[in-house]
Formats: structure tokens, C-alpha cells, sequence
């Protein structure tokens, strides 16, 4: 989309027009005459209902104290509700807008509105309150006040669902003590709360997460609950379970994890706790803030709870989060730290759990979890990954989970140390899949990482390490080795030394294994290390050619014949790279080895693929052709 | 509310044999229909509820004065709702949007989709006028800061800036935008979220219960063959096929 630094004279000028247009009803605003002023509140509310982009270019011009104004001085009731509904807007779901609401001295001016004559000022005024008190901005609400308490239930008490609903809003987010519970509940609060059960989507949506503020942590509260009316208002929030609306659904699970968490007693029944389990699950697929809150709920439910986390296993739960990861559209921090945490719980303790989720090949979602910008999601994967690592019996690092992962400070070195650590012992794993995610993860961390970390790497894994990665029974596995290596050596020229460690013993390796006839994927890795150890010094130069044609040699075991006569056409492309590589004209003994790779007929084959299918092939043969003519072949 | 029980007759001496379905003549049949009692009231509620959810305001207050069935909700409150969808239906889209927020202004603040839907229809009518200069600047100025603000909008974004970019938007690969019937969509969204606001169901009965007799019918015809309702509009039963 054009942004308004675009030359064309017709977006500048909307970017202006629209500004000159604000800038006027923002003075309207401030008109002495009431109906002009009526005119420009409900403008100004129009504007910015449902867009933030607005909502902030009219904060920035200092509407909401122009608004509050209109709002202290008026007693015309129309000035009231379109100036209390600008206000509530602006509040909604907007933290610098309540902010700025608030600073405005918006707040007493509200609840003076409560009490008006006029229906639609109060639900305008109740509102706007609700709104504000959503956000943890909010101004304490002292519940130990008696005059407090009484104007609580008093709006408990409304006929007005926007009332009783700000009561309830009031409860659920500034209730955090369990003093306040207590006062709370002798008051009577819980009897009035249940009454809104039964009303409408709002007020049952709005009870149950007022019950859940007041029931949390709190066994005397949970008990005068369930007591309440012979557990019927218990049986009401399960059934709530299965309202046909998903935030409905929500809530009253959220409100029955509280229970739970708090006196596990009153939920004996295995089927409630398995529907609790699944109701959350399938509420994870729910796109908006109701899946956001379901992936902690179930993760605060399932927390240290081995019978739980069996229940959830059991309905698919570790597939069903990772498909959800997988997605890899821009997930919500909250949903992101609920999910890995659930997925943290599900593998603390069950070794099948962390089989499956092994299997599923996470470990480069959760790596770049690891680097999340959010602190609270880079915790969560890493308990996450420290629970799945368990399965290795791996030293464990138990402050790993209470330092905050930051990449960019000094501790990051040793948490990564710890990180690559542990991915090169899962590297070692029975399981084949394993050892490939590992792989495939480190692949990931060496590929444009700087010398530091890849020496950190390496002296944890040493030539003989490697070794054994590329000579693993599964191909899957050496190619993922050989991709890795690729990567270790890939950047600066003293990468290429890793090769050389121990008399060269890796590069050997990597040779052999390209004589062996490799499959195809496996040996374009090998031959992109080739290229990689190629683009170096002269005696890396000739290393390789000792590679490719070692001597004595029996019989012709040209593999790079081979290679270039493949299917693949990106086998073919990271042979001829080698070639570039080798014959590249600045260097001194690019010459000698010209003479080599034509007499061994790699030249003359190159020729014959001059009208190669692959269009990149055809212009690395072109590059080759040239180097060649310039050395004078015919 | 149980409005329909049937009751299907099965004898003891059944078939083994999962091919042979049982037979049942229209005699029969309409005998067993007839056995089912229903109650007047019942219906009466039925179609109230029809009335009331498709906004049928002139229709509802008389059927209510004809029948003495009570509405659900209070009338006053459907005719603001389908001022707002008719306005959206002829193309007044922000006027509907005032009048959206005239009624209950979180509305169109919590639900994001429908307000992009709502600036999207508003942009398309913009561009049916042939006010294109105006479009552009609207299209910058509305619709890129949602498509900024949520990324989930952009597909669809894409698609209607691309309305601009056609000679003929009317031909284009993209012309089913320009479609009346998109103006019915967002109608219908709009109606649906006002009632959910107003905690009313958003969809009446009355499908529903179409939908579960041809369910029904389906099912049956696994072991039965007997007088169906083809034509829902009717209701006539069509005799078996012989």
C-alpha cells in the first residue's frame, strides 16, 4: 500500500485533507453553540469507533480534554451520551486512551452520569465505565469502604444490564486480595452474582468472570459456592460448558479450572474433568481473544495435575497445539506462551508425551520461540524445551527457566551454551527422529552464526563427533549432518578450518561418503561442503581435489561424473559450484587443476550440458566454459 | 419445546436382510402423521421468532395483536436493528455505521471483522459510483490502517484495492465484489452482531427445524421407503416410488 511519502500528488493530498479534516471538527469541538458541538462529538465518535489508527491521530491532538470539557460542563442529556460514548471508545481495548481518559479527570464525571433520569445516559455512562475498568489501568476499587461496597451492589441490583454488568467488571478486575474475597463474599456478592447467571449473554458472560476473581485461591469462597442452593449453581457454570457461544464456553471453564485449582474435591466425577480438558482443547482453534485465554487456562489446569495431562494426551492435545504452532501466521504473545506452557506441563512428566512431541520435529519452531521478543513466550519455550529434553536424561540446568532469555546480553552465551548443549546430546538420541529434529535445529543456530558460537559448537562436538553424525546408519541423518556441516563451514575462511581438525579427519569422512553412491539429498549437502571448503585457500583447494580424485585410485570411481549426470538438478548445480570454485582464475593453482578435471573428462561432460534443462545449471556451466576458455583449452 | 415426535412401527419379524427396506403407503403414513399432536402456541412462537429475527417489524406487531403471541424482544429495538440492515442494503453505508453506534457503540469496536467489512462495502459502493478519486483517498485513508492493524485483513484488502486498478471493475476477475449479493452479506453480518449484542439468538428456528426433517428423511430412507416432503415450500408428501 502507498504510504504518504508517495509521490503521486492524490495520496499526499488525502494524507493533508484528512488532517485539515480532523483539525476542524477538533475545533468544533470546542464551539459555544450546542448544536455545533452536538454535530462534532458525534463526529469525532463516528471517526473513531472500531479504528486505532484514528483513535490515536485524535489523541495526539488532545481531543479527550476537549471531550471531558463538554462532558463536566453540559447538561444537555444528547451532549452526555455522545461525549460519554467517545470516551468509552476511546478506552476500548486502547491502554494510551484510557490513559489519557483518565488523566483527563473523565472518571467522577462518569459516574455522575449513572445516576441521570435518562436511560440512554446511564447505559452511555455504565458503558464507558466498563471499558475503563477492563484495563489494569483502572483506579483500585476499595471494597473494604462501606460506601464503596454499597454502590457496588447497587449497580449489582440494576434493572440496567449495563449496570449490573459494570458491577460485576468491577469485581472481576480490581477483586485481588483474598481480604477483599472475604469482604466480598460477607456482603453477599456471591448470591447476587449468581442471579446474572441466569440473565442475559452479557451478564452470565460478566458473572462468570467475576465468580472466577472472587473463587480464586480462596477454599472458604469455593465451599459457599458450591453451597449455594445444593451445588445448583455448580451444576450451572458446568453445563455453561457447552453454550452454544465460544467466550461463554470459555469463561465458565475458566471458572470451573479456579474451582478445581483451588478444592480439587468437588470434581470426583472423571467426566467432568475430561470435558473441562477437551472443552479447552477445541477452544484452542477459536482465532480470537477466547483462544488466547483458553491456551493458559489449559495450561494452568493441567499444571502438575499427572491424571490431567494423561486426560489431554489422550485427546490428541500435543498434535492438536503443534498444528496450531505450525500455522505460522502471527499468533498472539499470550496465545504463544499459553501454548508452549501447556506443551511444558504435558511433557514434565510423561515420557510418551515427549516422544510425541519429539517426533513431531518442534524444535526449530521452538528455537525461534527461544528468541521471541516477548519475555514471557521466551520462558515458556524454554521450560518447554527443558521438559522434552528430560527424555535423554539430560543434566538439567534448573535455572534455565528463571532467567530471562535475552540473546543480545552477556548471559545469552551461557544460555545458549546450555541450548546447543542439550540439542547435541538429543543428537546422540536412540530415536532417529530425534537425532534429525537436533540436527536440523543446530542446522538452523550454525547457519549465518558468528565465530563464537560456531567454536562453542564445535568443541562440544569435536571431529570424531562429527564423524559419527555423518556416518549415522540413517540417510536422514547424515544429510541433515552434512547440512549442518555446510552451514558450520559456510561465511568467513576460518569456519573452513573445522574440516581439518585431527589430520583432517571430517573432510575425509566427507569424502567418503561421497564415494559410497549417496542418495541424492545427501550428497548435494556433501558437495555444498566441497564448495564451501572450495571458496578458500589455495591448500583448501587442493584438499578437496585430494576429495575428488584420490590417489591411487584402482579403478574410475568418478562420483562427480555421477553427480553431474543426476536427475537432480540441485545435485548438479552444487557440483558444478564446486568446479567455479576450484578453477576460480585468481587463484594460483587453478591452472593445474583445470588440467585435472578435463583429463578426468569433468570439462568435456560440462560441455555437453551446455543446454542443461535447469536454468541455474546452465549459467554456472557458462561460468565454468568462460574460466575454461581463459585458460586456453580448445 | 418438543414439537415433533414420529413414531415408525417396526415389526418382529424383520428383515435379515439389509437391502429390503420396509414399506410404508401413504395411508399408513398419514395415519402415523396425524396421531402426533402439536400444539397451536408452539407454532404461533415459531413463527414469532421467524418474524422477529428477520426484522419484520409491521408483520410481527400485527401478528402479535392477531394471535396474542408475545415477541422475544421488544419491538422498538428491531426497528433500529433493520434501519441499520436496510441502510447497509441500499448502499448507505455510513449511515448505517451511525446508526450502529447510535445504538450500542461497542459494536464495531470489538468486532474488527465486521468493521473492515463494513469500510470494505463502503469503498466498494464508492467505486460503483464511479467516484474514484474519492475511493482512493478513502482506500488509503480507512482501509490501509485495518489492513496495518490486523494482518488477517490483508488478503481480502488486496483483493478490493484491486477493484481500482480494472478499467471495467465490472469485468474483472474481482466483479463478484461489486455483486448486490455482497451487499446482503455485510447486511447480514451487521444484523447478526446487533443481536448478539442484544444477547438474541442470531439465527431463527424455523431452518432449523427444515433442516432436521430432511436429515431425518435421509436417515429413514437407509431402511424405509415412504411419502417424502420434497418441496419444503409446500409441504406436500409425494408417494413412494413404486
Amino acid at each position: 500500500m502507498p504510504t504518504s511519502s508517495s509521490s503521486s500528488s492524490s495520496f499526499s493530498s488525502a494524507a493533508s485533507s484528512s488532517g485539515n479534516r480532523q483539525a476542524d471538527v477538533f475545533s468544533r469541538l470546542a464551539s459555544s453553540d450546542p448544536e455545533v458541538k452536538l454535530k462534532a462529538l458525534r463526529e469525532v465518535k463516528n471517526q473513531i469507533i472500531g479504528n486505532r489508527t484514528k483513535k490515536l491521530s485524535f489523541l495526539k491532538l488532545g481531543a479527550v480534554p476537549a471531550i471531558a470539557s463538554a462532558l463536566s460542563d453540559s447538561e444537555c442529556n444528547s451532549i452526555l451520551v455522545q461525549s460519554a460514548a467517545a470516551l468509552g471508545s476511546f478506552a476500548c481495548g486502547f491502554e494510551a486512551g484510557v490513559q489519557a481518559v483518565l488523566d483527563a479527570g473523565v472518571f467522577p464525571l462518569l459516574l455522575r452520569l449513572l445516576t441521570s433520569s435518562d436511560e440512554k445516559v446511564v447505559d452511555a455512562g455504565a458503558r464507558s465505565l466498563r471499558m475503563i475498568f477492563q484495563s489494569n489501568q483502572a483506579p483500585k476499587y476499595d471494597f473494604l469502604q462501606e460506601k464503596n461496597m454499597k454502590f457496588l451492589f447497587s449497580l449489582l441490583n440494576s434493572e440496567n444490564e449495563n449496570v449490573s454488568g459494570l458491577g460485576a467488571s468491577i469485581i472481576a478486575h480490581a477483586c485481588g486480595t483474598t481480604v477483599q474475597q472475604q469482604v466480598l463474599c460477607d456482603a453477599g456478592v456471591l448470591e447476587k452474582l449468581v442471579i446474572l447467571l441466569d440473565g442475559s449473554l452479557s451478564q452470565r458472560e460478566a458473572c462468570l468472570e467475576s465468580l472466577a476473581t472472587v473463587l480464586k485461591n480462596n477454599p472458604e469462597a469455593v465451599s459457599r459456592f458450591v453451597g449455594l442452593e445444593a451445588g445448583r449453581y455448580l451444576s450451572s457454570v458446568t453445563e455453561l460448558t457447552k453454550d452454544r457461544y465460544p467466550r461463554t464456553r470459555l469463561l465458565s471453564c475458566l471458572c470451573l479450572v479456579v474451582i478445581y485449582n483451588t478444592s480439587p474435591s468437588y470434581f470426583l466425577n472423571m467426566g467432568t474433568k475430561s470435558s473441562l480438558v477437551t472443552t479447552l482443547l477445541e477452544l484452542l482453534n477459536d482465532h480470537g481473544q477466547s483462544g488466547d485465554d483458553a491456551a493458559l487456562g489449559l495450561s494452568s489446569l493441567i499444571a502438575e495435575k499427572e491424571d490431567l495431562q494423561k486426560l489431554a494426551y489422550e485427546a490428541n492435545a500435543i498434535k492438536n497445539i503443534v498444528d496450531i504452532l505450525k500455522t505460522g501466521s502471527e499468533l498472539h504473545p499470550k496465545r504463544l506462551q499459553g501454548l508452549f506452557l501447556s506443551l511444558a506441563e504435558l511433557c514434565s512428566k510423561l515420557e510418551d508425551c515427549r516422544c510425541s512431541f519429539l517426533s513431531l520435529e518442534m524444535l526449530d519452531l521452538l528455537v525461534n520461540a527461544l528468541r521471541h521478543k516477548n519475555a514471557d513466550v521466551r520462558t515458556a519455550a524454554c521450560i518447554c524445551f527443558r521438559n522434552a529434553a528430560r527424555s535423554v536424561k539430560v543434566a538439567v540446568l534448573g535455572a534455565l527457566s528463571n532467567i530471562v532469555l535475552d540473546f543480545s546480553s552477556p548471559k545469552s552465551t551461557f544460555i545458549e551454551y546450555g541450548g546447543i548443549k542439550q540439542l547435541i546430546e538429543l543428537s546422540k538420541s536412540m530415536d532417529p527422529n530425534a537425532r534429525c529434529s537436533a540436527l536440523r535445529a543446530l542446522r538452523n543456530l550454525m547457519f549465518l552464526a558468528d565465530n563464537k558460537r560456531k567454536e562453542l559448537f564445535y568443541s562440544e562436538v569435536k571431529a570424531q563427533g562429527f564423524v559419527s553424525l555423518i556416518s549415522d546408519p540413517e540417510p536422514t541423518v547424515q544429510e541433515q549432518a552434512l547440512a549442518l556441516l555446510r552451514n558450520l563451514v559456510d561465511g568467513c575462511i576460518n569456519s573452513i578450518e573445522f574440516v581439518f581438525d585431527e589430520d583432517g579427519l571430517i573432510l575425509d569422512t566427507v569424502g567418503k561418503q561421497l564415494r559410497k553412491s549417496p542418495q541424492a539429498h545427501m550428497a548435494i549437502q556433501g558437495m555444498y561442503v566441497l564448495t564451501n571448503v572450495a571458496s578458500g585457500t589455495e591448500l583448501h583447494k587442493e584438499a578437496v581435489m585430494q576429495q575428488l580424485f584420490p590417489q591411487p585410485q584402482a579403478e574410475s570411481n568418478n562420483f562427480m561424473l555421477k553427480f553431474l549426470q543426476s536427475h537432480e538438478s540441485q545435485l548438479r548445480s552444487a557440483t558444478v559450484w564446486t568446479i567455479i570454485n576450484l578453477i576460480s582464475p585468481s587463484s594460483p593453482g587453478a591452472h593445474d587443476r583445470h588440467v585435472k578435471l578435463r583429463d578426468e573428462g569433468i570439462i568435456p561432460q560440462l560441455k555437453n550440458m551446455v543446454n542443461d534443462a535447469c536454468l541455474d545449471v546452465k549459467i554456472r556451466i557458462r561460468t565454468v566454459l568462460s574460466q575454461s576458455m581463459s585458460f586456453g583449452d580448445n | 419445546m418438543s414439537l415433533f415426535r414420529i413414531f415408525i412401527n417396526q415389526d418382529d419379524d424383520d428383515d435379515d436382510m439389509a437391502t429390503s427396506k420396509k414399506v410404508i403407503t401413504r395411508e399408513e403414513w398419514e395415519k402415523k402423521l396425524n396421531a402426533v399432536k402439536l400444539r397451536k402456541q408452539d407454532m404461533n412462537t415459531l413463527v414469532m421468532n421467524f418474524l422477529v429475527t428477520e426484522g419484520y417489524v409491521d408483520a410481527a406487531a400485527k401478528f402479535q395483536t392477531e394471535s396474542a403471541t408475545k415477541p422475544e424482544i421488544d419491538l422498538a429495538t428491531i426497528t433500529d436493528r433493520m434501519a441499520v440492515k436496510k441502510a447497509v442494503q441500499n448502499g448507505h453505508v455510513e449511515d448505517a455505521i451511525e446508526k450502529v453506534n447510535d445504538l450500542n457503540p461497542e459494536i464495531l469496536d470489538t468486532n474488527p471483522e465486521l468493521f473492515f467489512h463494513l469500510q470494505q462495502q463502503r469503498l466498494i459502493e464508492l467505486i460503483r459510483q464511479g467516484k474514484t478519486e474519492e475511493a482512493l483517498e478513502f482506500a488509503q485513508e480507512e482501509l490501509a490502517p485495518r489492513g496495518e492493524e490486523n494482518q488477517a485483513f490483508l488478503q481480502e484488502l488486496e483483493k478490493t484495492v484491486a477493484l481500482l486498478v480494472f478499467e471495467d471493475a465490472s469485468n474483472s476477475p474481482v466483479k463478484d465484489l461489486l455483486d448486490i449479493s455482497h451487499r446482503l452479506k455485510t447486511a447480514s453480518e451487521v444484523n447478526a452482531a446487533i443481536l448478539t449484542s442484544q444477547s438474541h439468538e442470531k439465527d431463527p428456528k424455523l431452518p432449523s427445524l427444515l433442516k432436521m426433517l430432511i436429515w431425518a428423511q435421509n436417515q429413514l430412507d437407509e431402511k424405509a421407503v415412504y411419502p417424502h416432503i420434497n418441496d419444503l415450500s409446500t409441504g406436500q408428501l409425494q408417494d413412494p416410488p413404486e
